[in-house]
């Protein structure tokens, strides 16, 4: 089954997520889809994430779909025109890739390549217009293909944020021009979560709450202070601030396994989605565990 | 008004290096505001110049240094110590360098700016951009420009990244769209506008270089 069909029968789907190579070797990407695959259901491959450059998510998804590991293409409005998009959607669907996930994309200031101009010609909200145009065999401006374009596509939500009306106001938005599904930021309290879907669930969206293993003080700080949009509790800093550095891994894998097995628990979302950061054995620990505890 | 800063003494002085002799131009208009273009201006620019050597040969403040003809008449006036420089130097904007430009086309017309944006003036000399001439205006709608204040132009609310309202690429500056959210909301106009989708924008409305004939009110 794919991950469309899992999504549209109501199966509970585990996704994860992996940073394309900084660089032209592919064979620690190939090893690392060969072992992960047999954990979840589709992998995603962020677009220059925290607009640091990397190798394109079209071009992994494409090794990995190849390999029998389901991809989603991650896009993002912060390096391409309107023009570009499409194409390279039109070509990421010519090559057999057929999920999407769409988002504005952080910044340029937070990448490797600050001085790289910005060009946000569409926000996520367009672009999920204009996914929709492909779908219906038209462009952006409503001019027609010579086919229609089959793609299952998300979009993002940040549950996290303050304050939550403006964040949720476009999720209904997104919602009303077609998304299919959502992924949310990355959440490390259950109430954040249930609290954004006590207000999704009116509109019976499909959303995969975004899970993160914290393996180190270091990395929770490095998530809370340059990862654009991940807001980390005050409460969590200061517990693992206070764990010796050698049980910290230990607790992020029980934190992420206890919040997993509660959303399926309370049925409160539709998936999870392991976010990048993570190391191949950790996530295989992780995935491990809830299988035990499920 | 258009914003300007004086370039670096070392970014300019290194760009009139091969030259002597100057004769110095500002602008009454915006640049005065921002004192990088006023009397005051040019007289520090005079005696920093003399303290490394070279000679001013004279200076006036244009009226509106952008006004190329009115400029080029006041500029007869100097006729001959304009004549006695080897270059120009110019305390205004970029396009007042380049009116000057225009018509003094045997010497190299040096700007002493850089020319920043389109500004408001909040107190003295503190300057806000909040417009980016973007030729498309949706302050109708939204209240405050999101094109020019939000750096990734959303037209239709705010990105994941705002944290306790403040934005992702500048944390000291509010969220505009949280900014134009609560216009939205005190209007009544939310479900009104998020029952539709702005954009996608007629970026080809700011394509450079841009003309305007006043006459038609229409640009090209």
């Amino acid at each position: 089954m794919t991950l469309k069909e899992k999504l549209t029968q109501g199966n509970f789907v585990i996704t994860l997520e992996i940073t394309p190579p900084k660089g032209p070797d592919i064979s620690p990407l190939i090893e690392k889809l060969k072992i992960l695959k047999e954990y979840a259901d589709a992998v995603n491959f962020t677009d220059n994430p925290s607009a640091k450059m990397r190798m394109c998510s079209l071009a992994a998804c494409k090794i990995s779909n190849d390999l029998g590991f389901e991809a989603v293409l991650q896009m993002a409005c912060r390096d391409r025109n309107r023009i570009a998009i499409q194409s390279d959607l039109l070509g990421a669907h010519a090559l057999g890739i057929r999920n999407l996930l769409v988002m504005t994309g952080d910044h340029p200031i937070w990448g490797d390549h600050k001085e790289a101009k910005p060009v946000y010609d569409i926000d996520s909200s367009i672009l999920i217009k204009l996914v929709q145009n492909l779908n219906n065999g038209l462009d952006i401006n409503g001019r027609s293909l010579n086919g229609k374009t089959e793609f299952f596509f998300g979009a993002t939500v940040n549950p996290n944020v303050n304050p939550l009306m403006p964040q949720f106001k476009r999720f209904e938005q997104k919602l009303m021009l077609g998304a299919q599904f959502f992924q949310t930021q990355m959440i490390f309290e259950l109430e954040v979560l249930e609290r954004f879907m006590n207000y999704a669930s009116k509109f019976n969206a499909k959303v995969i709450a975004g899970i993160v293993i914290i393996r180190s003080k270091k990395m929770l700080q490095f998530l809370s202070n340059n990862v654009p949009g991940v807001v980390v509790p005050q409460w969590l800093m200061e517990k693992v601030e206070k764990l010796e550095d050698s049980d910290v891994e230990k607790f992020g894998l029980e934190l992420a396994g206890s919040i997993i097995l509660s959303i399926i628990e309370k049925k409160l979302c539709q998936g999870v989605h392991i976010m990048a950061f993570s190391k191949i054995g950790e996530v295989e620990d992780l995935l491990s565990l809830i299988k035990v505890g499920a | 008004m258009i914003v300007t800063k004086r370039k670096e003494e070392k970014e300019l002085f290194s760009q009139i290096s091969n030259f002597k002799s100057f004769f110095l131009i500002g602008c009454a208009e915006c640049a005065s505001l921002c004192g990088t273009g006023d009397e005051d201006a040019l007289n520090t620019l005079r005696e920093s110049l003399k303290n490394i050597g070279k000679v001013v040969t004279g200076q006036f403040v244009a009226k509106t240094g952008c006004q190329i003809l009115g400029t080029k008449r006041e500029a007869m006036k100097f006729k001959e110590e304009i004549e006695q420089a080897e270059c120009i130097l110019v305390l205004s904007c970029g396009a007042g360098t380049q009116s000057i430009g225009e018509f003094i086309q045997d010497k190299p017309v040096i700007p002493v700016n850089d020319t920043l944006f389109i500004g408001s003036m909040r107190r003295l000399r503190e300057f806000e951009e909040r417009c980016r001439a973007c030729g498309e205006c949706f302050l109708a709608i939204t209240g405050v420009c999101v094109v020019t204040l939000c750096p990734k132009s959303m037209l239709n609310g705010p990105c994941g990244g705002y944290r306790d309202g403040k934005c992702e690429v500048n944390p000291k500056r509010k969220c505009v769209w949280i900014v134009a959210f609560d216009i939205l909301e005190k209007r009544g106009l939310i479900d009104r506008f998020y029952s539709d989708v702005l954009g996608p924008k007629d970026w080809s409305k700011g394509n450079h270089p841009r003309e305007l004939y006043s006459g038609s009110g229409n640009s090209s």
